[in-house]
This record gives structure tokens, C-alpha cells and sequence, in this order.
């Protein structure tokens, strides 16, 4: 990497691909099925409001970013909560975001098992995807950048095949709207939320991002939009295709929607499908690898990047290993990550931000 | 060292791979499936299996098939029964035409599509056909011109898809109105013509509810009813006795195509009583009518309302065919789950269905009538 | 005034001297005729080829390789002038060059100079008599073009750097010498246009070249290897050409090319992946014809590492994804055949590579027969024996036939290499292992940078302003920026061009 490049800041649009990329991920295969599980038919208004609430969750989190752009998250940490208490969080959010990293992992191997690939072992596709992880992750931020954006343009062909089923979906599943109480909708905004769960990368990469404040909060919310507007055409889509009681029975829709129609040319869409979703798969674990290694080089004050997201790689890795394909072990993992990733992508950043302006005041009073 | 390491791991996974390898040329395609009542509440299988062999220096493709048949309690176990009578394995994959016997579709059929329901490999673009009589005989049948029964069976479900006499819908489409309350579904019915040695389009078998229920409509119904579903296929053609007595029979009758066709269903449910009006507008090309003369506007006016006559009295009697088999095809139950859905928790849908109200009507436009007269 | 400054200035001025030799040793001539020869003979180890010429019966004498130097050339340029009289001593002829330094004479020799040596006098004068055997400037027989240039470089670098000038008469022209090789000393030239290439890119080049440090130069492969980015990658990083038009139009873009003594072929850096899928074709047509042909080239990159590994993973993992009517006609290609697809796949591939390489090697009459006859005959009685299907036949053709459609030799042969992993990885695990190795080359080639600048430009990073000339290619008028990639220091390349058309409708107007 020549000098002249090595601090670049990421453009807009890059930071725009990047919470995108991290975004959609394992997640868009299963989202209609949980969404529908717990709000039935109307899980897309579930979908609606989760958005809502993360719009005024990243105003918050923008907020804190703001207030030192020159830091980034870890950095924040150490400086807000004192170095120590800082450095403990960020071994927190490093473990954090290592648990999501193997979630992921376990989740895809797990596809990959059920629908094509059902006699390989797990280590052999967890291994493939953490190797293209690894590999694209130890080099800069700025060409991991560049290679989500590249990426991206595989958004269009996901985006145009599932589009391409509303050809014969029934709006009359949708109906009777909120039949079913408010109470299935409001358990299903958990579950939106939770789709949406990879937002906190917006704060952790903040500050390498060029701009004024104002652009990047716009490039946020706007990338933000993106990905609400995909997952809400994968549901609309899914949920009025399938009907209300065949939602229940299908738990990842897009894939057995896709999977009875023939091209001309190509019979089974699913297999192609699936495949470019591991690519997202794919940069959505690097995202995380990408976090958990900053983390631990903030951590350990080092600047040594290769070696660091190659044991973070490891730990993934092996620490996946012990689940498997295990179902019972895996539901209850990704329960408690689940539910972690509202303490550290919602509860912690606004605690640190109520601190900072605790702290500010009393700057203030120091100095008069 | 990180060579070497990388030589290691890639030669671990391509020595140690291929655990998911099915050779295309190991596998047996079952391109058609059957399945019919046995004794003792066993299910009787039959699958076609086209042997192909000699296309390798461009000759001729020979084709072998093999019809097998067995019993067993469950389709996989049947599969399983058949598999050992094969060289190498038989895989449904690929398959084109799953036929239920007759006997067995009065049944719930959900548990023998199950396991293509379950298994990623299935091709769910399949489709589903009700045999008159065994499925065993249907997929036994030689001749037809089809090298391929799977072949001729799917020709002739395309066919009559594209001529608006089914819905066209493979077992993916079907599996909606299978589990969903208040909505059925037609099945195209075939039956073997063992006389001259033929397999026809028969009608549509109407479900009711998760099995046959014994009631159908025939082909000249079908493509009216396709047409108030809203389900034209590529053409849709009508023919209908519009004059009395007239010297030769065939003068009696005029065929016309449908070209554009607007329809418009409107649900009036309350709890003691649904009526359900039906207004189906057909814009229409005559393309036989030998009487000639459709000049005049008078004429034209007449046949307008000749047809809109006998369509309206043809609709009535398919919707009391539909009610007989109890067989709600237009989703009317849904539709008032969907929009009305206090009524719907008031109603006993299966006792209030055959008692619904509909009020048909059918207009027809005349706009061309071909290149003479 | 001027006459003094004239005075003074001109004994500072010395001949330039075409690279920047280092410091040569120095070695003084003597007054002594014999002592002269001798330290010259000795300097070149009493070489036979060596050539004394004993003139002025004993008090002068010509030195010279008479392998290099042209005969006619010496009578012309040394004795002419001396018989009609012009000059009285050959040290007096004007196109001489002087010296009193024996080492720069012996390195002169070598040049294949003449020298001239009196007894009792310290000058030496040297005589360029080279002899000079130039091929024409023939078109390249690997890039060879329908419409445009059919000229060609040639194994000298000034008759090349000549072909260059005479596209670009400007004087940012810029032409720098380098001497590598330590015992070659194989004269080298970048040359780029001052004001448009980016100085970071041009100081990397220098500091590059200056550090080869090998006895042996030979060639820009050679050279290639020394300087480029990253010598592991299976990529180019530098486009070989050896067409005038294409270096020049590379120059103009802000890039540098690279010159070796000896070889026709140019290297052009910073290059990026899609400039080797740019031939001087596609702008010598009309653009829906450049750019229809360009897309073409683009998926014959996909095909030429792709489609082996795809059909591979069909045809033995997921062969549901065959539409239904295909299923019986490629069932029964391979139902018979003995071997596995993948082994299958490998036997086809090689008999193609042993076919192509015995067909480079062969005169060219032979080498076309045995074309024919290992295409066809093998194929046909491969396909015949049952050892491979005919699809299989179809498919690696069709991937042969793709990777020569690339316009650069080097990255063809990249391409068919890449095949082999892909297929490996399809075999063990379908479309899965495809995704996988499609990711690990996209993602590579992001990382890859070709001397600072991405090489994957303008697809990543994304440069949506500069895929006008890369997937297509807009009329000559539209494409009025130069490409971000080589960061030219000047983006205009192109201003408003068609102004008549405004100042016609402007003058219909009444």
C-alpha cells in the first residue's frame, strides 16, 4: 500500500456501502419467517416501526460520534469512561462482536447444510468463509471499502430476482390488517430491530469517514433507508406469495419462493440465489471480523493489523467449532447475542453518551 | 511456512472433498411420479425412469424407459422399494408430472407431497394431475407419439394451460391454497382413453379443502371458469350454440377468442347470507362463424347477446357445480377473512359455502371477426 | 558582452550523453601510442574480433570491433574526407567526438565506435560507425488490428522511441535513460508526458529501476519481474504491447511506458485490469461496434476461468439447475463416459494447452496443420472412444477459444491458469466452492495495486465517470476526462469538440 493512499478517509459513498453490506447478511433469508412468527401477516408493519425507532436510535448514536470526530468508538471508550473501565468495555464489545462473527458463521454453514451442500462438514464451510474473511479483511479499511462496494452491484440481481415473484403474489394474504392485536406486532418489532442489528458499525467507523457531520448523518439515515426498503420488498414479497398458514411452515421463504420457478435457461433459482447471498454472508462476517479486531488492537495498543485479524479469525473459527450444526445449542447462542446486541449497540452507546455530556458540564464548571 | 501450510490445507479439502458429489450420470431421473390407493391403506408408487444411452458421436439418442411400480406405507419407503430395483439411484429432481389415482386424491393429499415439500432438491415447478382411474395405467401407457409418457403428460398440461383450461399452477403455487382455510383449488383431471389409445385433458377436478371431492367440471367448462378466475392462459376460446335449427348443425354454433377480458368480483357477506356478484366483460374476436354477414350492427348486437345469454346460464351452472363439490375456487372465504373479517369469525365456512349466492354476468363485446365477413 | 558569455559557456558545454552513466573510471590516455593499444587490448582481453588498423606508417591507428562496425561507414564518415581533401588529420574531422579518457574509449568500442589514436597526442577521437540491422516496422503478429496503425516497435529502442515521437510532436514529451545490467548494461527508456503523469508514479519508476541490480537484462519480462507490485499475484501488472498506437494513447492517459535495447515490447504502468481488455480496435470503429465487441471480451473473461468449474458443478453437484428439455440430450452425452467430469475437464484442458504450445512451436505451416489435426482429430476420436462427452469437448473449447480473445497474451495465459483452482474448487464443492474462488480473485484484484494505483479501478474503487470506457465505450467526443486511475495531473483530455453543430443550429435560426 503506497504512502499516499494509506490515510485516505473512506469517501461518502463508501461509508454508505459498508453499513449496508454489514447489514444484510445472514439475516434477509430468515427475516420474513421471524417476522411472521411472531406477528403473523402483519410482521411488515412490525418492519416498519423497528425502522422508526433505529432512525432515532442512529440520531443518538450520530450524536455521540459528533462530539469527537477524531476518535473512533474504542477510542471514545478509553476516553470517556477512563482508560481502564474503557478498555473493559471494549474487551466487552470485542467479545461482543466475536459472538456475532461465529453466530454468522454458524447461521450460514447452517443454510448451506440445509439446502445444498447437506453431507459436508461443518469446518469445511465455516473454514472457506472465514479464509475469504480473513483475507479480505487484513489489509486497510479503505479496500475493504472498496471491495463492498463492488459488491454491492450483487444487491440489483438479488434485489430484480425477488422482484421478479411479485408476479404472482396475492396482496389478499396480507389482509385482514392487525387482525391478530397489537401485541404480535410489538413482539415483532424485536425481531426487526434485530435485523437491522449491524448499525452499530456506523459509529465504530464514524470518525474515518470524510464529511461533515450533517453528510454523514444523511449518508446514515439514507443507507439506513436501503436496507429497510430491501428487507421490505423481501417481505412484502415472501408474505404475499406464501400464505398465512404456508408462512409458518417455510422457515426461509425467499429461497422456497425462488426455488419453484424455471428460466429458460436455468431451472432453480435458489441455488443461484444462495449463492450470491454467501457473498453477503461473507462481508457481513468481515464487517464484524473488521470491529472485533479493531477492538483488540485498541485493546492491546498495537498496530500490528495482519496478525490480529488472523487470530481473530482463528478464535472464530475454533470457537464455532464447539456448536456445529448442533440446533439446540445454536438457538440458544443466538438468543443471547440477540438480546446482547440491544446492550451494546443501544444501551452502552447511549450510556457513554449520557457520560460525555455529564462529563462536558463538568469540564465546564472546571474551567469557570 | 505460510505455503506450505496453504498446500497442506488446500490439498486437505480437495483430497478429502467431494462429500456432496452426485454424478449426473449415476442418477436415475424419475420424470414422472404416480401414485395411487393400494390395499390395507398402503400407497401404491409407479415412476417412470428414461434410460438415455448413444448420444456420444452424435447419433441417434435410444431411450429405454422403465415403468415400475410398488407398495409401501410411505412415499420415501415406496421410493426406497423401488430404488433396489434399479441400477445406481432414482432421484425426483428433475420430475415434471407427479398423477394421483383417483381414489387416493379423495384423500388428504398433503402427506404424500410432503416429502417433495421437505426436500431442497425437489423441483417444485412440477405438476399435479388427477388420473380417472389408476395413475398406474396413465404412466404405463405407450404410444401418444411422445417418446417420454413425462413428456406427453407435461405437453398436455402446457397445453391446456396455454389454452386457459387450467391455472397452470405447479406444486409450490398449490401448496398456498392446500394449507390455507377458504380457499381450493382445481386439478387438471386426465384420463387414459384405452379405445384409441390416447391420454386426454379431461375437465378439472375440483378440491375441496386438502382432497377431490369427486366433483368436476368438463374441459368446455373450464376455460369460462379460468377466464372469471382471471387466469387467461395464452389463448382462450369459446364455443357456443347461439342459433336454433338451422339447416346444417354446424351452423348452429360461432367460435370466438377472447381478447381482452375485465373481470370484477364483488362480496356482499353477511352472517346469514353471502351473495357474491360476478361481472365478467369479454372483448371477443369471432374467428368461425360460418354464417357470414357480420356486418351490420344489428347483428353483431344480436350475437352480443346471444352469447352474453348462454355464458351467463353457463356460468350459473359451473358455480353450481363448484358449490356441489364444495370447492371454494374463487377464494371467496378469504377474500372475506381479508376484508370482512368479523363477519368471517361468525361463519362456518363449510356449511355457508354451498349456500352462497352468485349472481353472474357475463358481457360480450364483439370487435373483429377475421378477415371476411 | 554576449561574445565573452559565448566564450565562457562554451567550454562548459559537453555532448549529452543519451543515460546517466555512473561515474566512469577514469584512465588518462598518454602521449604513447603503443602504451595506448596496449591498455586497450589488455581492457578487452585481447579479444580477436578486435581490429588495428596501423595508419601514418606506424604513427596513428583505428581501432575497432569489426563484427559492429560498417565498413562503408568508416570509408565514408574517416577516409572520405581525408581524400577529397577536406581536412588534413583525421583528428580534424568535425563529426569526431574527442576524449582523453582510455575507459570512456574502451566503452565506445564496445558501442561499436571507431577510434582514432595518434602517436604523441592525447586525443582520441571517436567515430560512430555502427552497423545497424533493423527489421521493418511490421505490424505484431499477436496484436494484430482490422482498421488503425499496422506499424510495429522493432529491437532498437531509438527506432522505437522515433515511432512515439512522431505521434506525440509536443514538448512534454518527456524520455529518460537508464543503463541496466551489470554486464549487459542494456540501455533502458521510460518515457511520459511531463504534466500529465503523475510525479509520485514516475519517482517510484526511477527509484525502481535504479535499484535492479543483476548482471543481466533482457528483455521487459525481465524488467516486469524486478519492478512490479506484486510477484505473487497470477495477474499482469504491467501491459506489454508493441503497438505504437496503443503506447501512445496509454502516454497520453498520464501512464509510463517502459523501453528495452533489444525487444519490440513496451510496458505500460500504472495499468489496471480493464486496460487489458482495451484494443486499439475498439476506437477505430464505430462506438456501438467498439462497445458491443468490448462486452463481448468482458464475458469472455468470465467464460475463459468460469465455465469448465460451472458446467463441473452442474454436472456433479446440482444438476437440477439443467432446464428440463436439456436433461436427455446431456444425460446421455456423458452417461457412457468412464471418468468423472473433473478428470474429464483436466485431460481436455491439457490436450488443448500441448495443442496451442506445439502449435508456437512448429513452423507455421505445421504448426497449423497440427492444429487442425490435434483439434479435430483428437477431439472427434476423444468424443468417439468415450472418454470424454461431447459437451465436456464444447465447454473447454469454448473456454480456449474465450482466453485468446483477451488482447494481451500474458493475462490470456493468466486466465487459463486461473481455470485450475476453480475447477478444483467446483469439484469439491459446487456452486459453493465457485462462489468462493470468484470471491478470492475479485477480492484479490482489489487488493492488487499496479505501482500505487488500484488495479481494479474503475469497478473498485468505484469510479462511475470512468466505466464509459471500460464495460463501454462512448464516442471519441464524450470521453473528455482522462481516466482517475493513473491520477493524471491534467483530467481535461478532451474539450468541447462538436461546437459546430451548435454554431450550425445557431446559424439555421433565423
Amino acid at each position: 500500500m503506497s504512502s499516499s493512499q494509506k490515510n485516505l478517509k473512506l469517501t461518502r459513498r463508501q461509508y454508505f456501502f459498508i453499513i449496508i453490506q454489514t447489514q444484510i447478511g445472514v439475516g434477509i433469508l430468515a427475516l420474513p419467517f421471524d417476522l411472521h412468527t411472531a406477528a403473523k401477516q402483519d410482521g411488515w408493519i412490525s418492519l416498519i416501526i423497528a425502522w422508526m425507532l433505529l432512525n432515532i436510535i442512529l440520531v443518538f448514536l450520530w450524536m455521540l460520534a459528533k462530539k469527537y470526530p477524531e476518535k473512533d468508538y474504542f477510542k471514545i471508550q478509553e476516553f470517556v469512561l477512563t482508560r481502564w473501565v474503557g478498555k473493559t468495555v471494549s474487551a466487552l464489545y470485542v467479545i461482543y462482536f466475536s459472538s456475532v462473527g461465529i453466530l454468522i458463521l454458524l447461521l450460514y454453514s447452517r443454510m448451506i447444510s440445509l439446502w445444498v451442500l447437506p453431507n459436508t462438514p461443518y469446518w469445511v464451510l465455516s473454514f472457506m468463509m472465514i479464509t475469504i474473511s480473513v483475507y479480505i479483511v487484513c489489509c486497510d479499511l479503505i479496500t475493504i471499502a472498496r471491495i463492498y462496494t463492488m459488491f454491492s452491484a450483487l444487491l440489483i440481481f438479488l434485489a430484480s430476482l425477488i422482484i421478479y415473484s411479485v408476479k404472482d403474489s396475492k396482496l389478499m394474504y396480507l389482509l385482514p390488517i392487525a387482525s391478530n392485536g397489537w401485541g404480535g406486532i410489538i413482539t415483532g418489532v424485536d425481531k426487526g430491530i434485530i435485523s437491522f442489528l449491524g448499525f452499530l458499525v456506523t459509529l465504530v467507523i464514524y470518525s474515518k469517514v470524510e464529511g461533515s457531520p450533517k453528510d454523514k448523518l444523511k449518508t446514515i439515515l439514507y443507507a439506513q433507508f436501503t436496507v429497510f426498503l430491501f428487507y421490505l420488498c423481501i417481505v412484502l414479497v415472501t408474505f404475499t406469495f406464501f400464505s398465512t398458514k404456508e408462512m409458518a411452515l417455510v422457515s426461509e421463504p425467499v429461497l422456497y419462493m425462488l426455488k419453484s420457478y424455471q428460466f429458460p435457461i436455468v431451472a432453480r433459482i435458489d441455488l443461484f440465489f444462495i449463492s450470491i447471498w454467501m457473498v453477503f454472508v461473507a462481508t457481513t462476517l468481515s464487517s464484524f471480523l473488521y470491529m472485533a479486531g479493531l477492538g483488540l488492537r485498541r485493546m492491546v495498543n498495537t498496530q500490528q493489523n495482519k496478525w490480529v485479524v488472523f487470530s481473530v479469525g482463528c478464535l472464530f473459527f475454533i470457537s464455532s467449532l464447539f456448536i456445529g450444526f448442533d440446533l439446540t445449542k445454536l438457538d440458544r447462542f443466538q438468543t443471547y447475542v440477540v438480546h446482547g446486541g440491544y446492550i451494546f449497540a443501544v444501551g452502552i452507546p447511549l450510556l457513554i453518551l449520557l457520560i460525555s455530556l455529564f462529563r462536558k458540564n463538568r469540564n465546564k464548571e472546571k474551567t469557570t | 511456512m505460510k505455503r506450505l501450510c496453504l498446500i497442506f490445507l488446500v490439498s486437505m479439502l480437495t483430497l478429502t472433498g467431494c462429500w456432496d458429489q452426485r454424478q449426473f450420470k449415476n442418477i436415475k431421473l424419475a420424470l414422472s411420479i404416480g401414485v395411487d390407493q393400494g390395499s390395507n391403506g398402503e400407497i401404491v408408487k409407479t415412476v417412470s425412469v428414461p434410460t438415455v444411452s448413444g448420444g456420444g458421436d452424435g447419433g441417434q439418442i435410444n431411450e429405454t424407459i422403465q415403468t415400475l411400480s410398488t407398495d409401501g406405507h410411505t412415499m420415501l419407503e415406496a421410493r426406497d422399494k423401488i430404488d433396489r430395483m434399479l441400477a445406481h439411484s432414482f432421484n425426483p429432481s428433475k420430475m415434471e408430472v407427479v398423477i394421483l389415482g383417483e381414489d387416493i386424491a379423495k384423500k388428504d393429499i398433503y402427506p404424500i407431497l410432503d416429502n417433495y415439500y421437505r426436500n431442497p432438491n425437489s423441483n417444485l415447478n412440477a405438476h399435479l394431475a388427477i388420473a380417472e382411474g389408476e395413475a398406474k395405467d396413465v404412466l404405463s401407457f405407450k404410444g401418444g407419439g411422445e417418446a417420454r409418457i413425462s413428456e406427453y403428460l407435461k405437453g398436455i398440461l402446457d397445453g391446456a394451460a396455454a389454452a386457459s383450461r387450467t391455472t397452470g399452477e405447479n406444486l409450490q403455487m398449490i401448496c398456498a391454497e392446500l394449507v390455507e382455510d377458504g380457499e381450493d383449488f382445481t386439478v387438471p383431471l386426465i384420463k387414459l382413453n384405452e379405445d384409441d389409445n390416447t391420454i386426454k385433458f379431461n375437465g378439472l377436478g375440483l378440491m375441496s379443502g386438502d382432497r377431490y371431492s369427486g366433483v368436476k367440471l368438463s374441459a368446455e367448462q373450464a376455460p369460462l371458469l379460468m377466464l372469471m378466475m382471471g387466469n387467461k392462459g395464452r389463448v382462450a376460446q369459446l364455443t357456443k350454440k347461439v342459433n336454433e335449427h338451422q339447416k346444417e348443425e354446424i351452423l348452429d354454433y360461432i367460435t370466438v377468442e377472447v381478447m381482452k377480458y375485465n373481470k370484477d368480483l364483488k362480496i356482499h357477506p353477511s352472517e346469514e347470507e353471502v351473495r357474491v356478484d360476478i361481472v365478467l366483460d369479454l372483448d371477443v374476436r369471432v374467428i368461425e362463424y360460418p354464417h357470414d354477414h357480420l356486418v351490420s350492427e344489428k347483428v353483431i348486437d344480436d350475437l352480443n347477446g346471444k352469447l352474453k345469454e348462454t355464458l351467463t346460464t353457463e356460468a350459473e351452472e359451473i358455480f353450481s357445480v363448484l358449490q356441489e363439490g364444495n370447492s371454494d375456487v374463487f377464494a371467496i372465504g378469504r377474500k372475506i377473512q381479508a376484508y370482512h373479517p368479523k363477519v368471517w369469525e361468525k361463519l362456518d365456512w363449510e356449511e355457508m359455502y354451498p349456500e352462497v349466492q352468485f349472481n353472474p354476468e357475463i358481457n360480450v363485446t364483439i370487435q373483429q371477426h377475421g378477415i371476411v365477413n | 558582452m554576449g561574445f565573452f558569455r559565448d566564450l565562457f559557456q562554451r567550454e562548459q558545454r559537453t555532448d549529452r550523453r543519451i543515460a546517466d552513466e555512473s561515474p566512469e573510471p577514469q584512465e588518462p590516455s598518454t602521449r604513447n601510442l603503443s602504451k595506448n593499444i596496449d591498455y586497450i587490448l589488455y581492457a578487452l582481453k585481447r579479444t580477436e574480433d578486435l581490429k588495428v588498423r596501423i595508419l601514418k606508417k606506424g604513427d596513428a591507428a583505428l581501432l575497432y570491433f569489426e563484427p559492429l562496425v560498417d565498413q562503408e561507414k568508416v570509408q565514408a564518415s574517416i577516409f572520405t574526407p581525408i581524400e577529397i581533401g577536406k581536412v588534413d588529420s583525421i583528428h580534424e574531422i568535425p563529426n569526431a567526438k574527442e576524449t582523453r579518457n582510455l575507459e570512456e574509449a574502451v566503452n565506445s568500442l564496445l558501442r561499436g565506435h571507431a577510434i582514432y589514436i595518434e602517436d604523441d597526442n592525447r586525443r582520441i577521437s571517436q567515430f560512430n560507425v555502427t552497423s545497424v540491422f533493423n527489421r521493418n516496422v511490421d505490424e505484431p503478429a499477436n496484436e494484430k488490428v482490422v482498421r488503425g496503425a499496422h506499424d510495429g516497435f522493432v529491437e532498437n529502442i531509438m527506432v522505437n522511441i522515433n515511432l512515439v515521437r512522431k505521434r506525440i510532436e509536443h514538448r512534454d514529451l518527456k524520455v529518460k535513460f537508464y543503463r541496466v545490467g551489470k554486464k549487459t548494461n542494456t540501455n533502458l527508456a521510460i518515457l511520459y508526458m511531463e504534466g500529465i503523469a503523475d510525479p509520485e508514479v514516475i519517482l517510484k519508476m526511477e527509484e525502481r529501476i535504479k535499484s535492479i541490480d543483476a548482471d543481466k537484462v533482457q528483455s521487459p519480462g525481465y524488467i516486469e519481474e524486478f519492478i512490479e507490485d506484486s510477484a505473487w499475484s497470477p495477474f499482469p501488472q504491467m501491459l506489454n504491447t508493441e503497438r505504437p498506437d496503443r503506447v501512445v494513447a496509454n502516454l497520453m492517459e498520464g501512464r509510463v511506458a517502459l523501453f528495452t535495447e533489444g525487444s519490440p515490447t513496451s510496458l505500460i504502468a500504472p495499468s489496471t485490469f480493464f486496460m487489458f481488455y482495451q484494443a486499439p480496435d475498439d476506437y477505430n470503429t464505430r462506438w456501438y461496434t467498439g462497445t458491443f465487441i468490448r462486452l463481448i471480451r468482458l464475458a469472455s473473461f468470465l467464460i475463459a476461468i468460469g465455465l469448465p468449474a460451472l458446467y463441473i458443478a452442474i454436472v456433479s453437484f446440482h444438476f437440477e439447475v439443467i432446464p428440463d428439455d436439456l436433461i436427455a440430450p446431456i444425460k446421455s452425452s456423458i452417461n457412457e463416459i468412464a471418468y468423472p467430469p473433473v478428470f474429464e475437464a483436466l485431460v481436455m484442458v491439457v490436450i488443448i494447452e500441448l495443442i496451442r504450445e506445439s502449435g508456437i512451436r512448429l513452423p507455421s505451416p505445421v504448426g497449423q496443420t497440427i492444429g487442425i489435426v490435434g483439434g479435430l482429430v483428437i477431439g472427434d476420436a476423444v468424443v468417439r472412444a468415450g472418454l470424454v462427452s461431447n459437451v465436456m469437448v464444447i465447454v473447454i473449447a469454448l473456454t480456449a477459444i474465450s482466453s485468446f480473445v483477451v488482447p494481451s497474451n500474458e493475462l490470456s495465459t493468466t486466465l487459463r491458469l486461473l481455470t485450475f483452482p476453480l475447477i478444483g474448487l467446483s469439484a469439491t464443492l459446487g456452486f459453493v466452492g465457485l462462489i468462493f474462488g470468484f470471491l478470492f480473485i475479485a477480492v484479490h484484484l482489489t487488493k492488487l495495486e499496479s505501482f500505487g494505483v488500484p488495479y481494479f479501478a474503475p469497478i473498485a474503487p468505484l469510479r462511475l465517470t470512468d466505466l464509459k470506457d471500460t464495460f463501454v465505450r462512448l464516442p471519441i467526443f464524450m470521453l473528455k476526462t482522462r481516466p482517475k486511475d493513473a491520477h493524471p495531473l491534467n483530467d481535461k483530455a478532451i474539450e468541447d469538440s462538436r461546437k459546430w453543430k451548435k454554431n450550425e443550429q445557431q446559424s439555421k435560426k433565423p
